[in-house]
């Protein structure tokens, strides 16, 4: 990989700081910021909640709040500027799909940098993210990380 | 998305459909009567062992299959229950013995009178007559069923007008022993039974009667006056409370009743309203916490229930290592408590219900246990929202025409009602043997309300989570209307026609009745007073078992994810699936202790917690209560 600037980087997000570190990691790697493009995967709808049996929860009106989310993570951080993207799925695999669907050259991923038990059950997105992308994978360690 | 469901669901159903079509076309074979009535009549199992070596050469590989899953079943409940139902008081137990085989009426007399002697009350205790190992071996395998069934009815007509067990057994264990034993034991209190209502009475006192005092808002919040589409949340607070009810309202309220009159006499109806009572002001403080507690996704989507509030609760007071450890007991106890109480139990309830109706049924349960895999599978894994939508919301008229139809046959019996209340007051008031049975009834009323209306168990926290409000007291208002219309309503209205109907004492509903098949009893019952109405009730009861099952997944889920993260599910909803089908082959008797240990359990580490945590709720509580009072708090009007 080279460190000339790149033409287009996927940051997944999932509105943590961690997350806000790594859209700034990519916007200095681009000369226009729409090069960056933001995903987050939503798992798909689970039909026997509350919300979607007696309610009026629905993949659109989630994408919706995502959308809401996005906007308020992203002027709470003052970024602007970016694509923002959603999608259903497996986090690890859609993140990579999406990445050589519109061709990236790089994918940023902070690691929460889990130990023991609780990397053990929740995994990495980051390490699925590795295993499936196509294109180079920058994977952030987290400061407090050991 | 739709086809990458329905594929994994094709292929979990075909590996489901593959076992139980193998195990099936066993039955098919070799199933000739499943669940022998006698065996459900002996604690100790020794008649099943007869009938266990009967079964090696006569029915083969289905019955071994069933009886050796039955008693895995056993071995768990055996062991949680040592903890977890250790009798605190009120316990005692006194055996006699004559020699030879007593099997006429003139000898267990002569027995019973020397079990008197020993100073043990006879009125109020559980009997086993075990014969000698050799009595009735020269009759057939059916004869000796028969023979067993009818000293049963026979002795129990003569010693045991009430409803205490009369049990008789073969002596297996020592095969050269020639005498005949006479056993008589009383429970005592459960540990965890007796923590639920010592809960449920701090709660009530803590928070100065919410119960009492919070109905009438209760009502007018679930009416929807209070409504704010805007606020945070999925769900109004009506559509939380169908959803929670939907939980709540299930088997218990039709079959657990049924068992607990049977067992405990017409005196638990008293302590199950009381509970029922009690239960509204610890379901006001959990669903409060659960609001409290809740984790609002990106998505808008709400995570909350005891796992959030024992975590984060428990935190904020500074126990968090206390709080970690009891939500992650909670979260694995609640998976328990979705596959037994909220899966298997229903299945197999709902099935002694159908029985009655079909009896042609009987030794087919596998075929009823395949189809609920198949529909529960369409809807949690093949993600079909109509169905689940659909059930959901017959539900309620299901519960309406099911209360009707208990009214109906009030009203035909009106001159049977004086009678009927006096009975029940009086057995519970006033048992003839004194308090350890007087404890005995209290703690079977209490512990079949809690199965029925989950209050102090924390499951029902999941749902009311989901609610769009701005103060979490207000839900928990509006939760504590759940325990008063599942079992003050809906819980006494089958314990009335059970008591008044006399079901509880018939001889013809032996089997029903120490086979702990409380669904199938409700329904003869009702089917006596109301001709053909078991077909109805068949339908109900399948669609109460079917939305029960799909809301307890979505509570067991829940805890899944919360233990093993959101990519676990389907290994959840697989389990889930399997536990459905099981629920159609094991004994009523093994499914129902599995189930009442997982959901009782919940409640150690429950209101362990929220304990700790009640001062805060009576603070919001408080503060909600101050402004309400002085009108800050206003029914939700649309602005112009």
């Amino acid at each position: 990989m080279s460190w000339a600037p790149k033409n287009k980087i996927v940051v997944p997000v999932d509105f943590s700081g961690e997350s806000e570190s790594a859209i700034r990691t990519a916007l200095e790697m681009v000369e226009d910021p729409a090069n960056v493009q933001l995903i987050h995967v939503l798992f798909p709808l689970d039909v026997i909640s509350p919300g979607v049996v007696w309610g009026e929860v629905s993949e659109e009106s989630r994408e919706e709040a995502v959308k809401e989310s996005f906007d308020k993570f992203l002027s709470e951080w003052n970024i602007s500027g970016v694509s923002v993207n959603i999608c259903f799925g497996d986090p690890g695999l859609e993140i990579a799909e999406f990445a050589e669907k519109i061709n990236a050259d790089l994918i940023v991923i902070p690691s929460h940098g889990y130990h023991g038990m609780k990397r053990f059950t929740l995994g990495s997105v980051a390490e699925r993210v590795i295993r499936h992308a196509n294109c180079s994978v920058l994977v952030l360690r987290r400061s407090d990380a050991d | 998305m739709l086809k990458k469901r329905l594929k994994t669901l094709c292929s979990v159903l075909v590996l489901i459909v593959v076992t139980g079509g193998l195990t099936g076309s066993l039955a098919g074979t070799f199933t000739q009567d499943k669940a022998p009535e006698s065996s459900n009549q002996d604690p100790e199992k020794s008649v099943e062992k007869v009938e266990n070596e009967d079964a090696k050469t006569e029915e083969g590989a289905w019955k071994r299959f069933n009886d050796r899953i039955d008693g895995y079943f056993k071995k768990i409940n055996d062991g949680i229950k040592l903890v977890l139902f250790y009798e605190v008081f009120g316990k005692e137990e006194k055996t006699v013995e004559t020699d030879g085989a007593a099997t006429n009426l003139e000898d267990v007399r002569k027995l019973l009178d020397k079990l008197k002697e020993t100073g043990i009350d006879t009125v109020e205790t559980d009997l086993t007559l075990t014969l000698p190992y050799g009595t009735f071996k020269n009759l057939s395998k059916k004869e000796r069923k028969d023979k067993l069934k009818k000293m049963v009815i026979d002795f129990r007509k003569e010693f045991n007008k009430g409803s205490r067990a009369f049990t008789i057994a073969i002596n297996t264990k020592d095969k050269s022993k020639n005498v005949t034993t006479l056993k008589g034991k009383r429970n005592g209190v459960p540990a965890a039974v007796l923590w639920l209502v010592l809960g449920s009475i701090f709660f009530t006192f803590r928070m100065g009667f919410i119960n009492f005092r919070g109905f009438r808002h209760a009502v007018m919040v679930t009416a929807g006056k209070y409504d704010n589409p805007d606020d945070e949340g999925e769900v109004s607070h009506f559509q939380a409370l169908s959803a929670a009810l939907s939980a709540t309202v299930g088997l218990g309220n039709i079959a657990g009743v049924a068992v607990a009159i049977s067992i405990g006499g017409p005196g638990a109806t008293v302590w199950m309203i009381v509970a029922g009572f009690l239960g509204m002001s610890s379901k006001f403080t959990e669903c409060m916490l659960g609001q409290k507690f809740r984790e609002v996704r990106p998505d808008g989507q709400v995570m909350g229930g005891a796992m959030f509030y024992l975590s984060r609760g428990l935190k904020q007071v500074g126990l968090g290592p206390l709080g970690f450890i009891l939500a992650i007991v909670f979260a694995i106890l609640c998976v328990g408590g979705s596959l037994a109480g909220g899966n298997a139990f229903q299945v197999n309830q709902s099935l002694g219900a159908l029985k009655v109706a079909i009896p042609d049924l009987k030794g087919y349960e596998w075929i009823y246990g395949l189809i609920m895999t198949g529909l529960v599978g369409v809807v949690i894994i093949g993600g079909i929202k109509r169905i689940a939508s659909t059930a959901e919301k017959i539900v309620p008229a299901m519960c309406g025409i099911y209360v009707l139809a208990g009214m109906a046959i009030i009203l035909k019996n009106y001159d049977k009602i004086g009678d009927a209340i006096q009975t029940i007051l009086e057995s519970a008031l006033t048992p003839a043997a004194g308090y350890g049975a007087f404890f005995g009834v209290l703690a079977l009323g209490f512990q079949r309300a809690a199965f029925s209306n989950e209050a102090g168990v924390g499951s029902a926290a999941i749902a009311h989570s989901a609610a769009k409000t701005e103060y979490p007291v207000r839900e928990g208002i509006v939760a504590l209307l759940e325990p008063f219309i599942d079992t003050i309503v809906i819980c006494t209205m089958t314990a009335l026609v059970i008591v008044i109907t006399g079901a509880y004492q018939n001889p013809e509903y032996a089997s029903h009745i120490f086979g702990d098949e409380g669904a199938a009893l409700t329904s003869k019952a009702m089917d006596a007073e109301i001709p053909n109405f078991k077909y109805l009730l068949s339908v109900a009861v399948i669609l109460f078992a079917f939305s029960t099952m799909i809301s307890w997944s979505y509570y067991g889920e829940r805890c899944w994810v919360y233990l093993f993260g959101d990519q676990s599910s389907l290994s959840y909803k697989i389990l889930f699936l399997i536990f459905v089908f099981l629920g159609s082959i094991v004994s009523a008797k093994q499914v129902l202790g599995f189930g009442d240990i997982m959901i009782l359990a919940m409640a150690v580490p429950n209101i362990l917690g929220v304990i700790f945590l009640t001062n805060m709720v009576k603070r919001d509580l408080d503060d909600y209560w101050a402004k309400y009072k002085s009108g800050e708090i206003k029914p939700f009007q649309k602005k112009s």
